[in-house]
């Protein structure tokens, strides 16, 4: 089995996954208009960490005299408390680092900042945070739009299923930039409001920033009660449009199929936690995939109006949440979230619930047509 | 078949090679990834749109499925695409910066920022293709054959995968430099080796 | 507004990368968007969107409001010709 052993999350809603669960869970975000960040001429409604804040936090543990970027102290704090939580030796030949970003540092190439120009690699962060815990194994960086968090989490599952590693520490994480910001405006993909996921007024999606880790070890033991395990994970391709959904969800269907089939029917799914970008089309179209699938009846949720879309964090960090949501026994509801209108009805919660069900499931799509499914399950003595 | 890999292709700066032949690529004053695309007869438009590492991976693609007999119009689940760079989507990165630069020539480009995501070449790939299996995007230092293998043992994990369509693409500030390799699944034994051979 | 209308056709083939097309090529009053013709899909839309911002000081405030005047290459001219800036 392949299991959590810690986790933590670094956002604007707090530092520790506990932290940010509770305060999802009761019903709170930092989202809001951003008038100023990033010397935009518009502005955005998005989620910043506190730059102060996070490098209060990193003064505590960083004992080198070297200069890190705000993605990387993110990260480093982020799998510094994780490693916290845990017995193991990060710099220990048997473990692993999986990086899943985005766009790393890429604020860089508006402004240098005295950084080297080796730093805009993504590689290169990922390097200088495996050896921040003087991990000398070449890191693996993940890079699948927003997908990423599930798509290294497979990769951290396959490692350690073929013996590669006995532990993945899995960081997932994104900051906000004009580059960034400016993108998605462009695309007119943004809300000038706190997103609604899943609502018939929906009109787009908020953007936040995140990191969040996952440490996942291997056993074919017993584990202690509530330990989270990774049962399946899976991926497909729309092979539709390059940043358009599929209009008929077949991509995110397929990775479903994938993650479930022989692993769990839908009735055993105590809440699905999607996507839910609030875009007229994404929400649509995962409303199809989740009716074919026979999961419309299941309880649905999105946490984009929590924390917004935290690109590559977003697949580690909502799994957290999902993961103490389950040990609650709570299905969470979706913030903002007032008339449902998907072209599908779904479940999707307007208020949390208690849910008794072990096993969740976590989807994500992504541009470049990547859709991701991962299947959770809370192990406990009687199902374990 | 060549080297025990059912297809290959490898493109640098300098030359074209399909399964140990080289091709013959007549230059213009074009850029080199469309002296190629016109003197391979290529008919898929939408090539334009692409900025250089998509063109760059789609061509890797398509001249290594040139000989392979798949259905571009069929879906398929059984194929996966598996690509991997050292410079993620730098190039086009840049070019999209140089769109947000002067704050009195603003005019940020969605057509130059939907590339600004390395796996958006293997979406491409996957649309021009019908290829529904997993896509799957990783960025290191270097080509480094065990990694990549490892990346594409990965992909064949999955029970519905018979083949991956797997490839370095790296494309940076005029630097071509890609590989690509169509695989079935008992291929993976020497895989390895023959990225190092031919990658050389 | 047939100035306008090669004009606009020479910049729609440039930002648009419609390699190898000319002017000629284009059809004034065919549909722009759809399974025909030039066949532009939402990334296109965006792209004129900026290309009117920037060429003609018009600033159309959501992709919807793309959707009549994209129809044709003429609408489009109409619209500059009534709403330019630059």
């Amino acid at each position: 089995m392949i299991y959590q052993i810690s986790h933590n999350i670094i956002s604007p809603l707090g530092f520790s996954s506990e932290e940010n669960f509770r305060a999802v869970k009761d019903g709170k975000t930092k989202l809001k208009l951003q008038e100023t960040a990033f010397s935009l001429p518009e502005p955005f409604f998005g989620a910043l960490i506190d730059d102060d804040l996070l490098d209060a936090e990193f003064a505590r543990i960083n004992t080198q005299n070297f200069r890190y970027t705000k993605f990387e102290k993110a990260a480093i704090i982020s799998v510094s408390k994780a490693l916290q939580q845990s017995d193991i030796q990060p710099n220990s030949p048997r473990v692993q680092f999986i990086l899943s970003t985005t766009k790393g540092n890429v604020h860089l190439l508006e402004n240098a900042d005295g950084f080297d120009s080796e730093r805009v690699y993504l590689w290169k962060s990922a390097q200088l945070i495996a050896n921040f815990f003087g991990n000398s194994n070449e890191p693996i960086v993940v890079s699948n739009a927003c997908i990423s968090g599930a798509s290294a989490q497979i990769t951290a599952k396959r490692m350690l299923e073929s013996n590669e590693c006995d532990y993945a520490i899995v960081v997932g994480a994104d900051m906000l930039s004009k580059f960034v910001v400016s993108g998605f405006q462009s695309f007119k993909a943004l809300s000038k409001e706190l997103c609604k996921p899943y609502d018939k007024n929906r009109v787009g999606l908020n953007l936040g920033e995140a990191a969040a880790t996952i440490i996942y070890g291997k056993t074919d033991k017993s584990l202690p009660e509530n330990s989270i395990v990774l049962v399946s994970g899976a991926m497909a391709n729309d092979a539709n449009h390059i940043s358009g959904p599929s209009r008929t969800g077949a991509g995110l269907y397929l990775a479903i199929q994938k993650a479930m089939d022989g692993f769990a029917t839908p009735n055993e799914i105590a809440f699905v936690n999607a996507h839910g970008t609030a875009t007229a089309y994404n929400d649509d179209m995962e409303s199809l995939a989740l009716t074919s699938a026979r999961l419309n009846e299941r309880p649905v949720n999105s946490l984009k109006a929590y924390f917004g879309h935290t690109l590559g964090a977003a697949g580690v960090l909502e799994s957290i949440i999902s993961s103490l949501a389950i040990i609650d026994g709570t299905a969470l509801k979706t913030n903002n979230l007032h008339e449902r209108g998907t072209v599908a009805p779904l479940n999707t919660l307007t208020e949390n619930q208690s849910c008794s069900e072990h096993t969740f499931l976590k989807v994500l799509s992504g541009f470049g047509g990547s859709n991701a499914a991962l299947l959770f399950k809370k192990f406990t003595q009687h199902n374990g | 078949m060549d080297n025990g890999i059912t297809s290959y292709c490898r493109i640098t700066n300098k030359a074209v090679v399909v399964n140990g032949e080289k091709h013959t690529i007549p230059r213009t004053d074009s850029a080199w990834l469309s002296d190629i695309y016109h003197a391979e007869n290529l008919s898929y438009p939408k090539f334009f749109k692409m900025d250089n590492l998509a063109k760059a991976g789609f061509l890797g693609a398509e001249l290594t499925l040139q000989d392979v007999g798949i259905d571009k119009t069929e879906p398929k689940k059984n194929i996966a695409v598996v690509c991997c760079n050292r410079s993620s989507s730098l190039d086009d990165d840049t070019a999209y910066q140089q769109t947000i630069q002067n704050p009195a020539d603003y005019y940020p480009s969605p057509a130059v920022f939907v590339y600004t995501l390395a796996n958006i070449v293997t979406g491409e790939i996957s649309i021009r293709n019908k290829i529904m299996g997993e896509s799957a995007f990783y960025v290191m230092e270097h080509c480094n054959p065990q990694k990549f293998c490892s990346f594409v043992r990965g992909a064949f994990s999955d029970k519905t995968i018979d083949a991956c369509l797997c490839g370095w693409t790296e494309y940076n500030n005029g630097n071509c430099d890609v590989l690509f390799l169509f695989v079935t699944r008992n291929e993976l034994n020497d895989l390895e080796l023959n990225i190092e051979k031919l990658y050389r | 507004m047939e100035e306008l209308i090669t004009e606009l056709k020479k910049e729609i083939i440039d930002v648009l990368n419609l390699e190898g097309m000319t002017p000629e090529d284009i059809d004034s009053d065919a549909p722009m968007f759809g399974d025909e013709g030039l066949a532009l899909d939402s990334i296109d839309a965006l792209e004129l969107i900026v290309l009117l911002e920037k060429n003609y000081g018009i600033k159309l405030a959501n992709a919807a409001a793309g959707k009549e005047v994209f129809k044709s290459v003429r609408t489009m001219a109409e619209y500059v010709s009534k709403n330019r800036t630059k």
